[in-house]
């Protein structure tokens, strides 16, 4: 794969043969490999390498946009062919215009590592012995999925903008599981040297060991200690159908800004510069983007922008947008919950009676604007009596108004961990005690 | 194509497999977007690489690339081979995979009018009609309407001589019409939700749907919602409309009989399933009027095609058989796990990705009842359409699926529109609570677009045939 310099270059030679209008080349290179394993086995290990080329013309108040996925000489060429064949049937409208270069500006920081941009098959697969040997010697079966990627993006628009960088991702997602129930944990990180494997192997099989012959526990009202795994879902939904400034023209969003709606132990920010949540410094319109407080102490605070939405507001883009044009608009993508002050231990132990979830599973939306979602419990289910994990308690379905639970927090730990979303976006939750949490059966 | 995978092959024999498979892929996709009465995009992509996929030293290996010249195939194929030889080291249990013949064909879907061959003009002009049709509604705050298109020409090969050239075409479209006021969102969707009904077949299949022609009807449905009834709770008859049925099939049936997910493959991600082995052939799924098929010659669903990615013949397998649990879906790999061989439901997300087990056409076979008797006969209940929220356990029992339009029935009549319903329940207490399935003149095949499984996640487009069916004493309730 090549370098940020030799793809804008490539933009370059392309907008050199722009005869009219307003052009923007994204050129992006990847090359990403996953090792999954299942029964203490690898079962699927693969890799994928390819070039994308992205193109958006603007010329006579329309927009047209044609991408490719192959390696060959003539990629560019044809994406700017589809793009005109695009251009030609859209109708004249306002236009988004492509932003203007901001001079001085960094394409730093971005998270990346040379280890996992170097690592081969067998490294893969010796880290991944490491949790099913740990599996194996407690006489349970471990299952999951290491990857790595690097991604070079280039982004060259006929205003002027250049800008490029590279970023890597390593994630290790494991369940292990015993005759009659299971655990799990996740690591991931910019470095694959840095994934505490070893952690994680001990993490997921001590929750396994401890989540074997679940019992019944009725459906409820319950207070509940949810673990970083399971708060990240919830700020993911958050992200995609509330923080966006176009869920908020369009009415669909919870957010009012000004007004207070969850407790004030609950600050909600986005900050692509945070190394760990994956720092990449613009977004794909090449706009840097900035950081934003989204809810402050529990008041909602602000939303994020593309140009399309900051133009509407009369503001300007904080550099959230997805590949222009689009009708999703904008979205967070390093979003982090502040901490607290309280070891996530201690807060189990404030706790007379409730629940502990280690993980949501499919968890989607059933009424967006009051944010409620629905889901399952997975992987890890206890009851928690007078301030300790007593035994674990069958999966239950939750209906939850997401505003109503952050409203009822009483507790954010001190502790924080990264995991992916459904979305692949970084997450950095804490563990959070919420004085009340709906499930339905 | 040929020439590419003979090189292919060659190469992963050379580097150390004892077993091999290509495919080559070239693919096109259209998709136009209507929002508002703006063209708010005309995407136009075009995607082609190689997926290869090795047995070496007992394991399997894979490698994709989008570069087709000599010297990255080549590569790409001892790629896959040294990744198969790392994971051999780990591994105690060589690959064994069930006996297939190696065919040699082509396959083309059949097309009335190739919907490439209709010109981008007439494409927006629909759309735009049919965003015209839904803008006179004041509470209406979003219309969005779009078609999509797909060409996939795909040429597969293995070590064991097959030699296989497939061109899949599919059309789809649809819209949403959003209504707002100051304390509500309520949207309707029309052939189906979440973006659009999709078939494999031309551009016959859009001028089927008359998405101009049922657009205003679909804008007073969303307005109407705002201010209705909240839905009743209780336990009661609930009614599905058959796109609803279609997803119910999905989740619930589609899902926990994929073998993979009974051997463990996903149960780091997807999950697992609770219909093991020991109950094939003997555990009550459903009641009587609950049949299931898998059936990837059932055009025009998105399941259909000639043969599956590792080369086995399309084909019809029952999955359920008048309630009783007589199936799975399955590759070669997972089929000689249990003494059987495969029926043909290797599916991969496109050239970069790995084979895996998916749905074809998961069908629920026509009943002999209707959806008007069905209300007729019905003391007090919900009828439900169109999905608007969907959640299902890991091993695929405890469910709650939501829709966008409910009707309340009372004494064999519909009284009046509810908002936001919900049900649940578990899978087996629910289809065993089924006691009607519409006949073949309402029975429909729908499309999902949107199936995920898989590490790296892949996106698969499945079929599904249904029909109005009804269920007794499922719990409803509004989403509050």
């Amino acid at each position: 794969m090549r370098g940020g310099d030799d793809l804008l270059a490539m933009g370059d030679g392309a907008l050199a043969s722009l005869a009219r209008g307003e052009a923007e080349v994204v050129i992006s290179d990847t090359r990403s490999e996953l090792t999954r394993f299942a029964g203490n086995e690898i079962h699927q290990s693969v890799a994928e390498r390819f070039r994308h080329v992205r193109v958006r013309l603007i010329d006579g108040g329309r927009t047209g946009v044609g991408e490719v996925r192959g390696h060959d000489g003539r990629a560019i060429e044809r994406a700017f062919a589809a793009a005109e064949d695009s251009r030609r049937v859209t109708t004249e409208s306002a236009v988004s215009p492509l932003p203007a270069p901001s001079p001085g500006e960094s394409d730093e920081p971005v998270a990346f590592a040379e280890a996992t941009a170097a690592t081969m098959p067998q490294g893969r697969a010796e880290l991944v012995a490491i949790i099913t040997d740990a599996a194996g010697a407690h006489g349970i079966n471990a299952y999951g999925a290491l990857s790595t990627s690097t991604t070079t993006t280039a982004i060259v628009t006929s205003a002027g903008l250049r800008r490029s960088a590279t970023s890597t991702q390593a994630s290790l997602v494991s369940v292990a599981r015993g005759d009659d129930g299971g655990g799990y944990a996740s690591r991931h990180s910019p470095d694959i040297d840095a994934l505490d494997v070893p952690g994680l192997a001990a993490e997921v099989v001590d929750t396994c060991e401890r989540n074997q012959g679940a019992t019944a526990i009725g459906p409820g009202d319950y207070e509940v200690i949810l673990s970083p795994y399971a708060v990240t879902d919830m700020l993911e939904h958050l992200a995609w159908g509330g923080f966006s400034a176009l869920a908020v023209q369009e009415h669909r969003s919870f957010m009012r800004i000004g007004e207070k709606l969850m407790s004030d132990r609950i600050t909600i920010r986005d900050d692509a510069r945070t190394h760990e949540i994956f720092a990449f410094p613009f977004d794909d319109e090449g706009v840097s983007t900035r950081p934003v407080t989204l809810i402050d102490r529990g008041v909602c605070s602000a939303v994020v922008y593309d140009t399309p939405t900051a133009l509407h507001d009369g503001v300007t883009s904080t550099g959230h947008s997805l590949p222009q044009p689009n009708t999703w608009g904008p979205l967070p993508r390093h979003v982090a919950m502040d901490a607290g002050s309280t070891p996530w231990q201690e807060m189990v132990g404030s706790v007379s009676r409730g629940l502990y979830i280690t993980r949501f599973w499919y968890v989607r939306d059933v009424h967006p604007l009051r944010t409620v979602i629905t889901g399952m419990t997975r992987e890890g289910t206890f009851l928690i009596e007078n301030g300790s994990i007593t035994r674990p308690v069958r999966d239950l379905r939750f209906t939850q108004s997401i505003v109503e639970a952050l409203a009822n927090v009483i507790q954010v730990s001190r502790e924080r961990r990264l995991e992916l979303g459904e979305g692949e976006s970084g997450v950095l939750s804490p563990w959070l005690h919420i004085g009340r949490f709906s499930f339905t059966s | 194509m040929r020439d590419l995978s003979e090189r292919a092959l060659d190469a992963a024999s050379a580097a150390g497999a004892s077993y091999a498979d290509c495919r080559v892929i070239n693919s096109t996709v259209q998709r136009l977007t209507v929002k508002n009465g703006v063209v708010a995009s005309v995407e136009l992509f075009e995607d082609e690489g190689i997926g290869i996929r090795v047995i070496a030293d007992g394991s399997w290996g894979f490698a994709g690339a989008d570069d087709l010249g000599p010297a990255s195939i080549e590569e790409t194929a001892r790629h896959a081979v040294t990744i198969a030889k790392a994971s051999s080291r780990v591994n105690r249990t060589p690959v064994r995979m069930a006996p297939a013949p190696a065919l040699v064909g082509e396959y083309r879907t059949l097309v009335v009018r190739d919907p490439f061959a209709v010109s981008l003009d007439d494409k927006v002009d629909l759309l735009m009609r049919t965003d015209e049709a839904m803008s006179h509604l004041a509470q209406i705050r979003v219309r969005e309407c779009s078609l999509e298109f797909v060409r996939e020409i795909r040429h597969f090969a293995s070590s064991e001589g097959a030699r296989l050239d497939q061109t899949i075409i599919e059309s789809g479209g649809g819209m949403d019409a959003t209504a707002t006021s100051d304390d509500e969102v309520q949207t309707r969707s029309f052939p189906n939700s979440f973006g659009r009904h999709q078939v494999c077949a031309g551009w016959e299949a859009i001028e089927a749907f008359d998405l101009p022609g049922n657009a205003g009807r679909i804008a007073e449905e969303a307005v109407a919602l705002l201010t209705a009834a909240q839905c009743p709770a209780g336990t009661m008859t609930v009614i599905l409309d058959a796109t609803q049925a279609a997803l119910q099939v999905h989740e619930s049936c589609g899902h926990p009989t994929e073998l993979d997910r009974v051997l463990g493959h996903e149960a780091a991600y997807a999950g697992t399933s609770f219909l093991t082995p020991d109950l094939l052939g003997t555990f009550r799924y459903g009641s009587e009027q609950v049949t299931i098929t898998a059936d990837s010659t059932s055009a025009p669903g998105l399941g259909t095609f000639g043969w599956d990615d590792e080369g086995v013949a399309a084909q019809r397998s029952v999955l359920v058989d008048r309630g009783l649990f007589t199936g799975y879906l399955s590759s070669r790999e997972t089929a000689a796990a249990i003494g059987q061989v495969s029926n043909g439901c290797m599916r991969a997300d496109g050239w970069s990705r790995l084979p895996i087990i998916r749905m074809t056409n998961i069908n629920l076979e026509p009943g002999t009842s209707s959806l008007e008797e069905m209300i007729a006969t019905t003391e007090h209940g919900v009828y439900l359409e169109t999905n608007r929220s969907w959640s299902i356990d890991d091993r695929r029992l405890n469910f709650q699926f939501g829709t966008q339009n409910g009707w309340e029935i009372v004494d064999g009549k519909r009284v009046r529109l509810v908002r936001n319903p919900i049900y649940s329940g578990q899978t087996p207490e629910f289809w065993g609570s089924c006691d009607a399935v519409a006949a073949p003149a309402e029975w429909q095949m729908f499309g999902v677009v949107n199936c995920g499984k898989g590490q790296p996640s892949q996106l698969m487009h499945v079929g599904h045939g249904a029909a109005p069916c009804r269920f007794q004493n499922v719990r409803v309730e509004p989403a509050r």
